[in-house]
């Protein structure tokens, strides 16, 4: 872990250091401004894109490896008014994008499907209830809105036979990553796994029927409601 | 998606917590300092899970504060371009909508909404296929797929398009 966090402070060149310094200050006003703003969404879209070139800088202080997807979303984002070329870019995108998943978190991060990270935060939650009669610890809205979403994309009751009905994939070559967006997105055919997982692509030949087994296994798993 | 890791940080405290209670304080603090902060390695940090470890106390000269390196496991959620996620819309409007995936917030413009959806304005805006067959208003569930993110110091930005096979609206509101 340290090590890691290491290399994320080395690797930033002294220009983005400096630029980032400069920076900052500014910065903290503008994301102040813009949570003032909160009240009116439109209004905060309109500023975050408007920022969006000042703001992405400060993460050189976190991490040299967002840097560069970072500066890539930002020309994204002044390409967004001529729709088509966001068109163009974005088809050549997602397969390399998906594959970072693994290569942009530290090897100790472990990827969880939704349904286990609702678990997970469902037990939080009820030992909150009891933190909670202390005033100074506060839960915060990240928390609520974290726990309401894996809620409610959890599509299945019990996560480990998900997990150990997924884990057949390993042997493929899928990766971690890639059976949680197949437990998040609890797609029905093959087809639709290939098309929104395009990094699967490559092994479609070998992939194709292990995977079309193990989508019926999990449509057995799915939830009643 | 969520992710399980394990992160280290220096804590520092007040002689005045020290005593029989310094690992609960310790604990509690670090909860109240990193729990909804989010950065654009790790993504928002939901819930601290776990301490692995508390390191030896150092005193820092001249304050008296002593910082304790703290390793702990939390749960993040953190965005990446190409996921594949389930959002709510959140509003609607002419340049495209918003929607909300967790704590974080997606917009989809509208050049990446599918062609033959067409906005309508009103009370209730929405974009609806010339059949009607199709409307994405607010609350509508929408699976949609991320191109862009951008983090800044309280949150998380997200581009997302449903302009792709399976991708779409899952849920409406008003069929429901």
């Amino acid at each position: 872990m340290s090590e890691k966090g290491g290399k994320g402070f080395s690797l930033p060149t002294g220009k983005a250091v400096k630029s980032s310094l400069k920076s900052t200050p500014s910065t903290k006003d503008a994301s102040l401004k813009g949570k003032d703003d909160s009240s009116t969404k439109s209004k905060k879209g309109r500023k975050v894109q408007f920022d969006s070139e000042g703001l992405h800088e400060p993460k050189s202080n976190f991490s040299s490896k967002f840097d560069n997807p970072a500066a890539a979303s930002g020309k994204d984002w002044g390409k967004g008014g001529k729709g088509d070329k966001v068109g163009n870019g974005r088809k050549k995108e997602p397969q390399p994008l998906e594959l970072k998943i693994e290569q942009e978190l530290p090897q100790s991060a472990k990827c969880l499907m939704d349904c286990e990270a609702a678990d997970i935060l469902q037990g939080i939650q009820e030992q909150m209830i009891l933190l909670s009669k202390d005033p100074t610890i506060k839960i915060p809205v990240s928390f609520d809105k974290g726990l309401q979403y894996a809620k409610r994309t959890s599509h299945y009751t019990n996560p480990q036979s998900v997990r150990k009905v997924l884990e057949t994939l390993t042997k493929y070559g899928v990766s971690d990553g890639e059976i949680s967006v197949i437990a998040n997105v609890c797609p029905e055919t093959t087809d639709e796994v290939f098309a929104l997982v395009p990094s699967l692509k490559t092994t479609r030949s070998v992939l194709s029927q292990p995977l079309k087994e193990v989508l019926s296994e999990l449509t057995k798993l799915k939830q009643s409601t | 998606m969520f992710f399980h890791i394990v992160l280290e940080r220096n804590m520092q405290l007040h002689p005045r917590h020290f005593g029989r209670n310094l690992r609960e304080n310790l604990v509690a603090k670090l909860m109240k300092d990193v729990e909804g902060t989010c950065s654009g390695q790790h993504g928002f940090v939901v819930a601290i899970t776990g301490i692995e470890n508390i390191g030896k106390g150092l005193i820092r000269d001249g304050t008296g504060f002593v910082s304790f390196p703290v390793k702990y496991q939390c749960v993040v959620f953190r965005p990446f371009k190409g996921e594949i996620l389930e959002a709510v819309v959140t509003m609607v409007n002419k340049m495209g909508f918003f929607a909300e995936a967790g704590p974080v917030q997606i917009f989809v413009s509208n050049h990446l909404i599918p062609d033959d959806m067409e906005f309508q304005s009103g009370d209730m805006p929405n974009y609806t296929t010339s059949d009607g067959s199709v409307k994405i208003q607010k609350d509508s569930e929408v699976r949609l797929k991320i191109i862009g993110t951008r983090v800044d110091a309280t949150e998380i930005f997200c581009i997302g398009t449903i302009k792709d096979d399976f991708l779409g609206v899952i849920n409406d509101p008003a069929t429901a």
